[in-house]
Parts: C-alpha cells; structure tokens; sequence
C-alpha cells in the first residue's frame, strides 16, 4: 500500500471515529431534551389543569352572590340544577372553557346528593388531575348552607 | 507534467478541504435548527404567557398587571392569538387589544361585565408602547381617562392640542367631542399604524366610530354601539370595528347563557315565595323574570336596538333587586 493511500486511510478513520463521538454526543443532547420536553408537558398539563379547576370555581353560571358581590367557595344549588342543563345544550361552548373534563359536586352535609354539571372523557390521554375542592352550598330558597366537594377530574391528551 | 508526489499533495489538500467543508457545513445546520428551536421555544413561552394571564383574568376582577415578556410581537385576533408562526384559537375569548402588541412588556386589565349581574370578566391587554391621545372635555372622557391603567403611555385633552410624532409604534386617538383634522406631523406614518374611535354617548350606552389612517385624513371603518364603560374600553383598546363586534358578540352569547339561569333561578325563588306565601317577594320575583326574559331575548344578538333593551331591563333589574333587599327577600342576583 503506498504511504499517500496509508495517510488518507487514517484521516478517514480519524474523521469516523469524530462523527461517532458528535453522535453520541447528539444522542446524549436529544435524550436531555426529551426529558425535559416530557417534565415540561407535565408541568404544562398541570397547569392547564389548575386553570380549568380556577375557570370552574368562578364560573358566573354557579357561584353565589349577594347584589352582585362574589361569594368565595360557594355554589348556588338553584344556579347548578339549571347550568346542568344548560352546560349539557352547549356543550361544544364549554368545552372551549373546560376541555376534556369531568366536573361533579357532591353534597354531604345536611343530605347526600350529587350533580354532574359537566362531562367530556376522552380515553386517550395521557395524563388525569383530580382536584378536589371543598365548598358552600347555599340554597336561596330555603336560605341555608350545606357543605359539600367539588370534584375536577381534567384530561389531557 | 506534475510529477506523482505532488499530486499527493494536492490530492491530500482537496480531501481536507471537502471534510472541512462538510463538518462546517455539519455544525452550521445544527446551529441553524437549534436557533430556530429557541425561536419557537420563546415564542411557546410567550404563548403559555398569554394563556395564565386569560385564565387569570377570567378569575379576577378590578386589576391591572405589568407583565415582562420577551421582546416579541403578539398578534391578537377574534379568538386567536399568535406569535410569529405559533398561535392558538381561543374560540369563545373576549379579549380587546389591539390587532399587534410590541414590546417586552403588556398590560392586562380586568373589568367585571354586569347587566347588572355579571356576566363575564372582560380582559384587555396592549402595549406600554402604544400611544393613546384622548380628545374631551365631557364626564365621560374624564371617566374613561381614570379608568385606563397610568402605566399606559396616554396623553389627556380638554380640546385638539398640536400632536408631535413621538415615535411609538401605533397611535390610537379617543375622541369624545368631533373628528379632529388629521395631524400633519402623522401624515408619514403608515396607514395602518393610527386609528381613532369617536364616542357618543354617556357610560351607559353609545355609538361609537372607528376610522383609520388613510394619506392626510381619516377614513370612517364602521359604526357600533356600547352598553357600559367596559364595553366602551373595549372599543378604546380593540383598534379595528371587527374585533370589537366579534368580542362583544362573545360576550353577549355569554350573557345569553348566564341569563338563561339567572331567569330559572328566579322563577323557582317565584315558586317557593308562593308556596311559603311571601306575596310581595313573589311580586319582585315576577317582574324581574320580566326583565331577565327580556334581557334573554335581546342578548341573542349585539346591536343597538338590543343594547337598548338590555339597558333599559337591566335598570329595572337593579330597582327589584333593591326592592327585594328592602323586604328581606331572597335577592335575584
């Protein structure tokens, strides 16, 4: 073999052992980034689940008031037996509001009763929040408070 | 003729020269995909942003933030905001601002809408860099001049002063008295960079006016209508007539729905002040399903007729309400 042939053999295998080390290395860099794009997804989706759960807790359609002045943690039964019905005609609206969600109040004080004031599943997802909220439940018929959990359960796909 | 040895030569340059190139040219694409990465990834950011500030303003009510962003510029839309090619549909968001936001910087400001419940928040959002010349001498110029956030780059006058060009990038005019003569230090700006909108009307309804910069005049865009000071915001912040009649149809659909239970709660509130023979609670009860029902139907479309209805019911609403208050009966919002 002549010494030209040899020394361009070697600059062949210097440059391929370089580009398998940029590799690795490459490799290494894109496995970072997908863990951190996967830790950003979940901080993402978690935060959309808090914005969803926040929407719902200061939704007009449920919360109380007295003159117009918002009552913190507290839901008007005869608002939520109607905005049932009225989340369920339009659900498409909501669902710019409440994505894929289950959204449920259970009153457990001073009788047991449940409302389902929105549902939108979908079984593809990849990542489920369940907030759970305590609140008032005021009765403007009868003037009295009952103590119930407001149940968020968002999906996200 | 060249002789073998220094065609080995050559030959061993040229083989440098190639792979030289190509690890160059290797790290020049990472480096050009890596920018373009950070670009989107700034912009997704900024995007996430505006997404925590949305959902923030549909939670509070009454504020104004200075938000730091990176330098960028948001393009806001009926129901989509973007940034640079990354956008996202917000389809039922009742958001004014104006068309671009410039700048490191927005300001969010947030207003309960109530007819006279409420209904919605309203959130509007523009840039310390925008220039807003407010022309008046009325209550209500006054009025709209306090509510705008002082951190806003606003300028306030009893009547037309000399306008100097002071480099910003929009200039947006709030007219309350007449259209006044094009500036002639503006003339050079382009057309899409001022705007006016001449109110009349005090803070419960009006007519406003929305023209655009065309050479040396003004060029009339269309004519809405307002119900409240919030709305009338909302045609200071928002610079084009079709953003400001696509957001205010958003909140009048949102107002359909809320009213729609408001009406049904107040019918059962009727039922019960019957069966537990409260006759004069039963009585307000009945006339603000009135007005409830009259501001159910006319909230189905915005226009003005319909502004006048809702107007004219939502003073009524109020009066019973206060009436319920006085009798100590359950009140109807």
């Amino acid at each position: 073999m002549k010494k030209a042939q040899i020394q361009i053999g070697e600059t062949i295998a210097v440059l391929f052992v370089f580009f398998i080390l940029i590799i690795i290395g490459f490799v290494f860099y894109v496995n970072v980034i997908k863990s951190n794009i996967d830790i950003e997804k979940e901080e993402l989706s978690q935060l959309r689940s808090v914005g969803i759960s926040q929407r719902i807790m200061f939704l007009p359609e449920v919360q109380c008031s007295e003159d117009n002045i918002i009552i913190d943690n507290c839901i008007d039964i005869l608002k939520l037996e109607y905005a049932q019905s009225v989340m369920k005609e339009n659900e498409i609206y909501y669902y710019d509001l409440l994505e894929f969600s289950d959204v449920s109040v259970l009153q457990v004080y001073p009788d047991e009763a449940k409302w389902s004031l929105y549902s939108r599943k979908t079984d593809d997802f990849s990542s489920r929040f369940v907030t759970n909220v305590p609140v008032s439940l005021y009765n403007p018929a009868t003037r009295k408070h009952g103590f119930g959990i407001l149940t968020i359960e968002t999906l996200f796909k | 003729m060249i002789n073998k040895k220094a065609f080995e030569i050559q030959f061993n340059w040229l083989f440098v020269l190639v792979a030289g190139a190509a690890i160059i040219l290797f790290f020049t694409v990472i480096v050009i995909k890596q920018k373009d990465v950070s670009e989107t990834s700034t912009k997704a950011t900024v995007l996430k942003s505006m997404e925590a500030i949305i959902t923030g303003a549909s939670v509070s009510t009454d504020t104004t933030n200075i938000i730091d962003i990176p330098s960028s510029d948001i393009n806001v839309d009926c129901g989509r905001v973007s940034i640079g090619g990354v956008s996202k549909q917000y389809p039922s968001l009742i958001l004014f601002a104006p068309g671009l936001i410039k700048g490191d910087k927005l300001i969010t400001q947030t207003l309960a809408f109530s007819t006279p419940y409420r209904a919605t928040n309203i959130l509007y959002a523009t840039s310390p860099q925008l220039r807003y010349i407010i022309i008046g001498s009325n209550d209500i110029a006054k009025e709209i001049n306090k509510s705008m956030p002082s951190e806003l780059k606003k300028e306030f006058y009893k009547s037309a002063p000399e306008i100097k060009n002071s480099n910003n990038y929009r200039i947006r005019f709030v007219l309350f008295e007449n259209i006044i003569a094009f500036p002639k230090a503006l003339e050079k700006l382009p057309d899409s960079d001022v705007s006016a909108v001449k109110i009349n009307g005090d803070n419960q309804k009006g007519t406003v006016e929305f023209y655009q910069k065309q050479g040396s005049s003004w060029m009339p865009k269309g004519t809405s209508s307002y119900i409240g000071k919030q709305s009338l915001l909302g045609a200071i912040y928002a610079d084009t007539f079709e953003a400001y009649e696509c957001n205010m149809q958003n909140v009048f659909s949102r107002l359909n729905l809320v009213t729609r239970i408001y009406a049904e709660r107040t019918k059962k509130l009727m039922e019960s002040a019957v069966t537990s023979s409260q006759i004069i609670c039963s009585q307000f009860y009945s006339n603000a399903l009135t007005q409830l029902n009259s501001i159910l139907a006319a909230s189905s479309d915005f226009n003005r007729d319909n502004i006048n209805a809702i107007t004219a019911s939502a003073n009524s609403l109020a009066s019973e309400n206060k009436n319920a208050q006085i009798y100590s009966c359950t009140l109807i919002y």
